[in-house]
C-alpha cells in the first residue's frame, strides 16, 4: 500500500498509508440524514479505512458532525444505512455496537464533582451489569486507559477542577476504557490552546498507529487535519467532495472548491505535511482624499 | 432628552387614536360595571341599574341593593383591577421582564403574610394600619425576591426572578397555613380573602386604602414616559439623562403602594398584572405612556368582568375571583414561557 | 500539579464474590451514611412511638412491639395509631424523595421537584375531582386517579418544554411547571368551593398533606408500591449514570436512552402519585432529599438513590414528629414543615445551579 502513496513521507514509519481503503469495518451506504425536515446528508457513500486516522473536514453546516452522529447511531438516518461489520448500526443491539464502537461527542458535559476515575469507569458500561461493575478486567481497563491518556496523576480529582486539555484527555480515556477498535470523535480539539491540541492529536495518532485502532475525527482546524490525518474526507453541502490521502487531495483547488478559500498549499519540510496559507485579499486602493 | 421627545412625539393622528380608544374603554368599563351590578341572586334589568344610579330612590328595594351591596363591589373591582394592572405594567417595564407580576414576584404573598400576621398574632385590625402593614410586607418581599435573584450568579433574569418569587410565595404560604392551623376559628373570614375575593368587602377600607392607591395610580401614569426610556435599558436611560436609581426607587414605591392597597381591599388576585399589560401591548405597542393608562382602563374592565363570571358561573355559590384570574392567567404565563423557549 | 489535592481520595471497598458475578466498588463513607440513616430512622421510630398525648413508658413500648400486651390502650395507641403513622410518614418520604431524584435525573435539572412542576398538583386535582364528583367511590380508587392526573400533568409539562431549542436542562421546564401548577391549584380550590361542604372538608384535610389518618391499609399499599418502584428505579441506575454524561455519550456507551427516559418519568410520576394519593401533596421533599444525600457522601447513582430514599424517609418522619409534638395538641401537617425547610434549600440551589449554568 505504501508504494501507492509516495507522498506520505515524513510521518512515522509504521503509519499505514492509505490511498483507497481495502479493509473496512465501518461504512456508509447512500446515507441521508437531517434534523426535522431539514436534510443535511445527501446520499453519502463512505468507507472508513481500518487502523488509521480519518479526518472529516468541511465548512460549517456541511454535515461532517451529522455524518459522525449518524455513523454512531445517535441520529436516525432518513435513508441508506451505516454498517458496522456489515450490520446496520441503527437496528443492531446498541450495547453490542458499544462494545465495538466508542464515541466522544462534541463539548461533553461533566457532572459536578465526578472524579476522573469515576468518569473513566463509565466507559466500561457495555461490559457491566447492575451487580457486576468492578471486575478485575474493569479495573485493569480503567487503569490502562488512564495511563495511555496520561491522567493517572489526578485519578481521584474532580474532572471539573481540571484544565480544558486535561478534561478532554479524561474523556478520551473514558472512550479508551470502552476498549473498542473504532472510536469516533467530534471536534475534540475545539476551544483548546494550540499546544494542547497538538498533544491531543499526538495521543490520538499513537492510538491509531501503535494500537491499530480506527479513529474518525471531525476537525475544525484545517492544518491540524493536514498534519495528522491518514485519510482525509472533505465535505460540502451534505456531500463528499473529495477523499483520499492528505498529500493527494490537500491542495489549493480542493480548498477553493470546498471552502471557497483562496490559499496556497506548501509542503512543510520538517514534517513533510502540507500546510495551507490563506491569501490576503488585495484591496482596491482607497481613492485619495484631497482635503481643502 | 430633547432628542427623545423629537423622536417619540406622536403625530396628530396618533394622538387622536389613543384618545378615542380611551373613550371606548371608559364606555366598556361603564357597561361591564352595569352588567356586574345587574346580575346576581336577583337579576335586575339594566334600565333599573341606570335609573338607580342616576335617580336614587331609597324607597325602592332594588335601588338599596344596588347602592349598598352591588355598587361598592363594582367600584372595588374597578379600582383594584386598575391598581394591579398598572403595578404589573410598571414592573414589566422596569425589570424588562415579561413575566413580572405582583403575584408572581411575591409582593402579594408579602402583603398577605403581613396582614395575616398583624390580624392573627398582634390583633391589629384597624383599617388605618392594615394598608401600611400590607405595604411594609410587600416592600420586604419585593426586596427579598430581588435580592435572591440578584445573588444568583445569573443575575436578576426573568427566570431567576420568577423562581425566587415562587420560592418566597411558597415560604410565606407555609407560614400563613401554620397560623391558620394555630387559629382555626379566627381564620374563617381570612380564608376567602386569601384566595383573592371581592365578596363582602366593605367600602370602609376604601377610605384608608383608597387615597394612597389613587396617588400611586396617578404617579404611575405620570412616570409612564420615563418607564419607556428605562425599558430600553439602564445605559440608554442614563445616556438620555434619566436618573435611573432615583426613578427606580419611585417606581418601587408606586408598585408597592398599588399592590398593598389592592391586597388589603381584595386579597391576592393573581396574574392580573401579567395578563393585562400583555393584552394592552398587543394594541398599544411598547410605549409605556400608552401601556400604563390603558392597563389601568383594561384592568378595571377585566376584573369587573371576571368578578361577574366568578359570581355567576356556579350559582348559587361563588368562586373566589382570584381563582378565576389564576385560571385565565396561568395558561398565559405558560404560553409566554413556552414562546420564549422556541 | 496545581492545588486542590488536599482532600484525601475517598476510600472504597471492593466487593468481588461468586467468581466475580458480583463485583462492586463501594465507597465506605456512603455505606456508613446508609447505616447511620437506618439507625437514625429506628431511633426516630422509637421516639415517635413514646411521644404523644397518651404517655407510654419506654419499657411498655418495647414489650408491646415484641408482641406482648401490656394493656389494651397501649396496644391500641402503638399498633393502631403511632406505628402505622410513622411507617406511612417514612415510606411517603422515601417515595417523594425518589420521585424527585428520578425527575432531576431525567430532566438533568437540579431544581426539579414533583410538587414544583405540577405533578403533585395534577394528582391532587384528580383526587379532589374524585372526592367531590363521585363521593360514593372508595378511597381505594384514589391512587390510580392520582397516577392518571400526575401522568397527564407530567406529560403536558414535558411536551411543552421539549421541542424548544434548549430543552431538558433548561430552567424553562421549572417555569412551565410552576405555571401549570398554579392553574391546577386554582382549579382544585375552585372545585372545593363548588363542592358539598362535607366532601370539601374531607378533601381539604387530605390536601393539607397530613399523615394523621394513616391506617394499616395505607401502610400495605405504600409498602407494595415502594417495594416495586424503588428496586425498579435502582435497576435503572446504570443508564442514569451514563445519561449524566449527556445523551450522546450515553448512546455511545450503549445505554437504552429513550427507554430509560420513559421509564424514569413513569417511575417518578408513579412514586409521587402513590404518595400523594395517600397523604396529599407534600412539598419540597423531592427537592431536598436528593441534594442532601449527594452531600452526605459521594457515591454512584444506585447507592445515592438508597441514601436519597432513606434521607426522605428520615425527613418526613422527622417533620411529622415535629409537627405533632412541637405545638401539641395542635397538629401541624408535615407538608408545612417540609415547605419551611425546603424553600431555603431551594434558594440555595437556585444560587448554585445558576452558577453552574453560567460556568
Amino acid at each position: 500500500m505504501a508504494k501507492d502513496s509516495p507522498n506520505l513521507i515524513g510521518i512515522s514509519g509504521d503509519a499505514p498509508a492509505v490511498g483507497t481503503p481495502t479493509a473496512s469495518r465501518l461504512q456508509a451506504k447512500t446515507l441521508c440524514a437531517g434534523y426535522d425536515n431539514a436534510p443535511v446528508l445527501d446520499g453519502i457513500d463512505l468507507t472508513i479505512p481500518d487502523g488509521c486516522i480519518t479526518a472529516l473536514v468541511g465548512p460549517n453546516g456541511c454535515g461532517k458532525s451529522t455524518l459522525l452522529k449518524t455513523l454512531a447511531r445517535i441520529l436516525k438516518p432518513s435513508g441508506g444505512t451505516a454498517l458496522l461489520d456489515g450490520k446496520d448500526v441503527f437496528s443492531s443491539n446498541t450495547r453490542e455496537v458499544a462494545a465495538k464502537l466508542g464515541l466522544l461527542p462534541q463539548g461533553p458535559v461533566t457532572p459536578e464533582g465526578l472524579t476522573v476515575r469515576e468518569l473513566v469507569a463509565q466507559g466500561r458500561f457495555p461490559h457491566q451489569s447492575l451487580i457486576r461493575q468492578w471486575t478485575r478486567a474493569d479495573e485493569d481497563a480503567v487503569n490502562r486507559a488512564m495511563q495511555t491518556a496520561d491522567i493517572t496523576d489526578f485519578a481521584d480529582r474532580p474532572v471539573d477542577s481540571l484544565s480544558g486539555g486535561q478534561r478532554q484527555r479524561c474523556w478520551i480515556a473514558m472512550v479508551l476504557a470502552q476498549e473498542t477498535d473504532l472510536i469516533l470523535l467530534d471536534e475534540p480539539t475545539t476551544f483548546l490552546d494550540l499546544k494542547v491540541q497538538v498533544d491531543l492529536m499526538n495521543l490520538l495518532t499513537q492510538l491509531a498507529h501503535a494500537e491499530r485502532r480506527t479513529l474518525v475525527i471531525v476537525l475544525h482546524e484545517l492544518n491540524l487535519a493536514a498534519a495528522y490525518a491518514d485519510y482525509l474526507v472533505m465535505m460540502k453541502n451534505g456531500k463528499i467532495v473529495s477523499r483520499g490521502a492528505v498529500a493527494d487531495i490537500f491542495n489549493a483547488e480542493t480548498l477553493k472548491t470546498v471552502f471557497d478559500l483562496d490559499a496556497t498549499v506548501i509542503v512543510d519540510n520538517a514534517s513533510g505535511r502540507p500546510v495551507c496559507v490563506p491569501l490576503p485579499k488585495r484591496h482596491v486602493q482607497p481613492p485619495r482624499v484631497v482635503y481643502g | 432628552m430633547a432628542d427623545v421627545e423629537e423622536v417619540a412625539r406622536p403625530t396628530n393622528l396618533r394622538r387622536i387614536a389613543p384618545a378615542g380608544a380611551a373613550l371606548i374603554m371608559c364606555v366598556v368599563i361603564v357597561l361591564t360595571m352595569a352588567v356586574h351590578i345587574a346580575v346576581g341572586a336577583k337579576q335586575l334589568p339594566l334600565s333599573t341599574v341606570f335609573e338607580a344610579l342616576l335617580h336614587k330612590n331609597d324607597k325602592v328595594f332594588d335601588h338599596i341593593i344596588i347602592w349598598d351591596l352591588r355598587l361598592p363591589r363594582a367600584i372595588l373591582a374597578v379600582v383594584v383591577g386598575a391598581a394591579i394592572s398598572v403595578a404589573g405594567a410598571l414592573m414589566q417595564g422596569v425589570t424588562r421582564n415579561p413575566l413580572a407580576d405582583p403575584g408572581i414576584l411575591g409582593l402579594m404573598a408579602g402583603a398577605s403574610f403581613a396582614v395575616v400576621t398583624a390580624l392573627n398574632l398582634f390583633g391589629i385590625s384597624s383599617p388605618v394600619w392594615l394598608p401600611v402593614i400590607a405595604a411594609a410586607g410587600a416592600l420586604v418581599a419585593a426586596v427579598v425576591v430581588y435580592g435572591i435573584a440578584v445573588w444568583a450568579p445569573g443575575g436578576a433574569t426573568p427566570a431567576t426572578l420568577t423562581l425566587s418569587g415562587a420560592a418566597v410565595t411558597a415560604f410565606l404560604g407555609a407560614f400563613i397555613s401554620l397560623m391558620h392551623i394555630m387559629n382555626e376559628d379566627g381564620f374563617d373570614q381570612l380564608r376567602v380573602w386569601l384566595t383573592g375575593s371581592l365578596a363582602g368587602r366593605d367600602l370602609g377600607l376604601l377610605i384608608y386604602a383608597g387615597p394612597p392607591l389613587f396617588v400611586a395610580l396617578i404617579a404611575g401614569l405620570l412616570l409612564g414616559r420615563q418607564v419607556t426610556v428605562l425599558s430600553m435599558g439602564d445605559e440608554v436611560a442614563a445616556g438620555l439623562g434619566v436618573k435611573t436609581g432615583h426613578l427606580k426607587l419611585m417606581l418601587l414605591a408606586v408598585v408597592v403602594v398599588l399592590t398593598a392597597s389592592a391586597v388589603t381591599l381584595a386579597g391576592p388576585l393573581g396574574f392580573i398584572g401579567l395578563v393585562i399589560p400583555h393584552a394592552v401591548r398587543l394594541f398599544a405597542g411598547s410605549d409605556y405612556r400608552l401601556i400604563v393608562p390603558f392597563s389601568a382602563l383594561a384592568g378595571a374592565a377585566y376584573l369587573t368582568a371576571v368578578d361577574t363570571v366568578a359570581r355567576m358561573a356556579l350559582q348559587p355559590q361563588e368562586i373566589s375571583t382570584g381563582l378565576v384570574t389564576a385560571m385565565i392567567g396561568a395558561p398565559l404565563f405558560v404560553f409566554l414561557v413556552w414562546k420564549k423557549t422556541r | 500539579m496545581s492545588g486542590g489535592l488536599t482532600k484525601a481520595p475517598a476510600t472504597h471497598w471492593v466487593l468481588r464474590a461468586f467468581g466475580e458475578r458480583i463485583a462492586l466498588r463501594l465507597p465506605v463513607r456512603a455505606l456508613a451514611v446508609i447505616a447511620l440513616l437506618l439507625a437514625g430512622l429506628v431511633v426516630l421510630f422509637l421516639i415517635s412511638i413514646v411521644t404523644g398525648s397518651y404517655g407510654v413508658a419506654w419499657g411498655d413500648v418495647l414489650q408491646t412491639l415484641t408482641g406482648a400486651t401490656v394493656s389494651t390502650a397501649i396496644d391500641n395507641v402503638v399498633w393502631e395509631f403511632r406505628l402505622p403513622r410513622m411507617l406511612v410518614a417514612a415510606m411517603v418520604g422515601a417515595m417523594m424523595a425518589l420521585s424527585g431524584a428520578a425527575l432531576q435525573n431525567v430532566t438533568r435539572n437540579g431544581l426539579a421537584d414533583p410538587s414544583l412542576v405540577g405533578v403533585s398538583q395534577g394528582a391532587a386535582l384528580a383526587v379532589v375531582t374524585l372526592i367531590i364528583a363521585f363521593p360514593e367511590v372508595t378511597p381505594g380508587l384514589r391512587p390510580p386517579a392520582a397516577f392518571v392526573g400526575a401522568l397527564l400533568t407530567a406529560t403536558l409539562v414535558q411536551v411543552l418544554s421539549s421541542g424548544g431549542r434548549r430543552h431538558g436542562s433548561s430552567i424553562s421546564f421549572i417555569l412551565l411547571g410552576i405555571g401549570v401548577a398554579a392553574f391546577m391549584s386554582a382549579l382544585t380550590t375552585a372545585l372545593l368551593t363548588y363542592g358539598d361542604i362535607n366532601r370539601a372538608s374531607a378533601a381539604l384535610a387530605w390536601l393539607a398533606g397530613s399523615i394523621n389518618a394513616a391506617s394499616w391499609s395505607d401502610v400495605w399499599l405504600l409498602a407494595g408500591a415502594l417495594g416495586v418502584l424503588a428496586p425498579a428505579l435502582i435497576a435503572l441506575s446504570r443508564p442514569v449514570a451514563a445519561l449524566q454524561l449527556g445523551e450522546d455519550t450515553a448512546i455511545g456507551l450503549g445505554a437504552a436512552v429513550r427507554l430509560s427516559r420513559y421509564a424514569l418519568i413513569t417511575l417518578s410520576v408513579a412514586l409521587a402519585a402513590m404518595a400523594t394519593a395517600v397523604v396529599g401533596p407534600l412539598g419540597f421533599v423531592g427537592l431536598i432529599a436528593p441534594h442532601a444525600a449527594r452531600r452526605l457522601a459521594r457515591a454512584g447513582v444506585g447507592l445515592t438513590l438508597v441514601m436519597t430514599g432513606l434521607t426522605g424517609a428520615f425527613l418526613v418522619a422527622g417533620a411529622d414528629l415535629a409537627g405533632r409534638a412541637l405545638f401539641a395538641p395542635i397538629q401541624i401537617p408535615a407538608g408545612i414543615v417540609t415547605a419551611i425547610i425546603g424553600v431555603p434549600v431551594f434558594v440555595y440551589l437556585l444560587w448554585s445551579t445558576a452558577a453552574r449554568q453560567n460556568a
